[in-house]
């Protein structure tokens, strides 16, 4: 599928850019976590636009707290690393 | 004009008064205005401009995780109910209540990634300004023809061109260049070194060093001097002091918080409490006022509060078969 191309890109993020700054996100799941589980959920374009709508939102003015991603109609399977299976959650 | 360029130009114009502005100071003030020394002088201005405009931000934050420090005791009462449980839905969970908890408490002590991404363009906007510059072209504002040129022409000591990359020095077999660019990219490395080890030894708490985010910190603690080389080869100098003097403007700020606001419950903030009771007991006071002295000696109850599977002590081999 073709998001799993962006999970890849996030994947390589989270795992060598990340720890760079350490814990800095006001949110919980992370920024780049609700990205992560937005592509996976809603797709490329969708998934893009909730992330970057999220970055928006994190800034030393937020609240901060939960928010997660918008619920799906159906959740697809993942792997354990984070990509998308062809076949819908059980 | 691209939108990409469209975004830039205030910042490219910004940076471009900083600079010419800095520029004119540093000559009116005896400097030989072609000189590298008065560029550099320049760069190290516009750091310091750009650096001290976020200083509120740092301060927020600061004051923020003081605030955080009131509903310390809900935290620990979470991280007491989580205690042991290692698993990753536990770990999940215990961080949705710590956050919830701190929402609740209008309180927030992680800063965002804004102070980082700020930044960001920040530097391709000067990397754009001292590459135009670089190429003699004049800038979006107040860098015109005269001082490109001026700029391009200039080199630090008679010798380094401040608009060389390390690799141009190899390509051309200038040694001064080359020694400069290692210089820089030394000092860089032990800076950015220096600072993030003062944080991750010096200003965490024990439960931030137990996170798994701790350890990828420190392995990437090696790392960062090889990115570091692979930007040094490719930035112009002029770009490598902007870096420098920020870097060295982060760890000087860094001090300062370790030493006076520093994270409740890290190392430094016990180094701070034992130097004010120093002060305290010189001045002829008792040592602290509000804690008794035996209140840290109260025995921790060990609570088992996940169970453990249980485990054959036959190997799986002899189970089996």
């Amino acid at each position: 599928m073709p998001r799993n191309i962006c999970v890849a890109i996030l994947v390589a993020y989270r795992a060598v850019i990340s720890p760079l700054y350490g814990d800095v996100c006001r949110y919980y799941p992370s920024c780049s976590r609700y990205a992560m589980e937005a592509i996976q959920q809603h797709g490329v374009v969708r998934g893009i636009w909730f992330g970057a709508r999220r970055i928006l939102r994190c800034h030393p003015w937020a609240a901060g707290g939960v928010d997660d991603i918008p619920e799906p109609r159906q959740r697809f399977a993942t792997t354990r690393a984070g990509f998308v299976l062809a076949r819908k959650e059980q | 004009m691209d939108i990409f360029a469209l975004l830039m130009w205030p910042i490219k114009w910004v940076i471009e008064a900083i600079l010419v502005g800095f520029h004119w100071v540093v000559t009116a003030l005896g400097g030989d205005p072609g000189s590298g020394l008065t560029w550099v002088l320049s760069i190290v201005g516009l750091v310091l401009v750009i650096r001290s405009a976020m200083i509120p931000l740092t301060v927020r934050q600061i004051v923020s995780s003081r605030k955080s420090l009131e509903i310390q005791p809900e935290i620990q009462r979470i991280q007491k109910k989580y205690k042991g449980k290692k698993d990753q839905f536990s770990r999940e969970a215990m961080q949705r209540e710590t956050m919830e908890a701190y929402k609740k408490a209008g309180t927030n002590p992680f800063a965002s990634c804004l102070p980082l991404l700020v930044q960001m363009p920040i530097f391709l906007g000067l990397v754009q300004v001292l590459t135009d510059a670089n190429n003699q072209k004049a800038g979006v504002g107040l860098l015109n023809l005269d001082l490109a040129t001026l700029f391009s022409n200039s080199t630090l000591f008679g010798v380094v061109p401040l608009h060389m990359t390390m690799q141009g020095g190899f390509a051309e077999g200038s040694i001064p260049v080359i020694v400069t660019a290692i210089l820089l990219t030394l000092i860089m490395c032990a800076t950015q070194f220096y600072t993030q080890l003062q944080i991750m030894t010096k200003n965490q708490t024990p439960a931030m060093k137990e996170s798994p985010m701790y350890k990828q910190q420190r392995i990437l603690l090696y790392i960062i001097p090889v990115f570091l080389l692979v930007s040094a080869w490719l930035f112009p100098l002029g770009t490598m002091f902007y870096w420098l003097v920020s870097n060295v403007y982060t760890l000087v700020q860094q001090l300062i918080i370790i030493n006076k606001l520093p994270t409740p419950g890290s190392e430094a903030a016990l180094a701070r409490e034992a130097r004010m009771a120093r002060k305290r007991q010189r001045m002829g006071l008792p040592a602290t006022d509000d804690e008794p002295a035996d209140g840290a000696a109260t025995p921790q109850i060990e609570t088992k509060t996940q169970r453990q599977q249980p485990r054959s002590k036959k190997p799986k081999s002899e189970r089996e078969g």
